[in-house]
């Protein structure tokens, strides 16, 4: 699965949600369904103006992760 | 000027026109059939008949006609493509084919009914191709909203 790691970069910006949602056009409760990992796509357009206004590469926001199988990681 | 919302309103008052319609016609429906039955010469004996069928018909009737209700007044607070709407839709769907069971064993004393039946039956085809394009959109919504 993808993970979005919008907190970390943002963190690294020292840049509160608000403000990047402003900058980015984008409305605060979209931007929560991205950074709570909820979005099932993201749009060239969103990813491009993330990257401008966060000064980083695409790869610093979007991460592959293998997903667990069914089961796996409980502590049962 | 016509819009939807006005046509929306529109089909909602004769939506309840028609609950209002149906609950009458159930309390007068006795002195009905038995006029229509003294009217058309048929034998008396078929006033049970009738009676029976057209109320076990009212019930599915009046709970599609409340669902209809519900589907409009969901789509008039523009929620329209929501799992509540679709299983309005699957109610409506279903309630057309028990109309239709019922009307198809009522056309052993009464030949007509199964040309009604059928018609139901067609309904109930039709709304159930209606509730599976509703699940479609409802899909390809969710997708729309959570793509950023």
């Amino acid at each position: 699965m993808i993970v979005v790691n919008l907190d970390v970069m943002m963190a690294k910006r020292k840049i509160s949600a608000g403000e990047l949602a402003e900058k980015i056009g984008i409305t605060p409760a979209n931007l929560s369904i991205l950074k709570n990992n909820k979005a099932k796509a993201i749009r060239f357009s969103t990813l491009e103006a993330i990257c401008r206004v966060l000064d980083c590469q695409p790869g610093d926001i979007l991460e592959y992760v293998e997903e667990k199988e069914e089961g796996e990681g409980k502590d049962e | 000027m016509w819009n939807p919302a006005k046509s929306v309103i529109l089909s909602s008052i004769c939506t309840k026109i028609a609950i209002g319609l149906v609950i009458i016609a159930a309390i007068a429906m006795p002195k009905l059939v038995s006029s229509y039955v003294m009217y058309t010469g048929k034998n008396t004996e078929v006033i049970q008949s009738l009676l029976l069928t057209i109320y076990a018909c009212a019930v599915p009737g009046l709970v599609s006609l409340f669902c209809l209700d519900k589907l409009l007044a969901n789509i008039r607070r523009g929620e329209v493509f929501i799992e509540k709407n679709i299983k309005l839709l699957r109610a409506l769907s279903w309630c057309s084919f028990a109309v239709s069971v019922i009307l198809f064993i009522s056309g052993f004393y009464y030949i007509l009914f199964v040309v009604i039946a059928i018609c139901a039956a067609f309904l109930g085809l039709i709304l159930r191709v209606i509730k599976n394009v509703f699940e479609q959109a409802l899909i390809i919504k969710e997708e729309n909203d959570f793509t950023i």
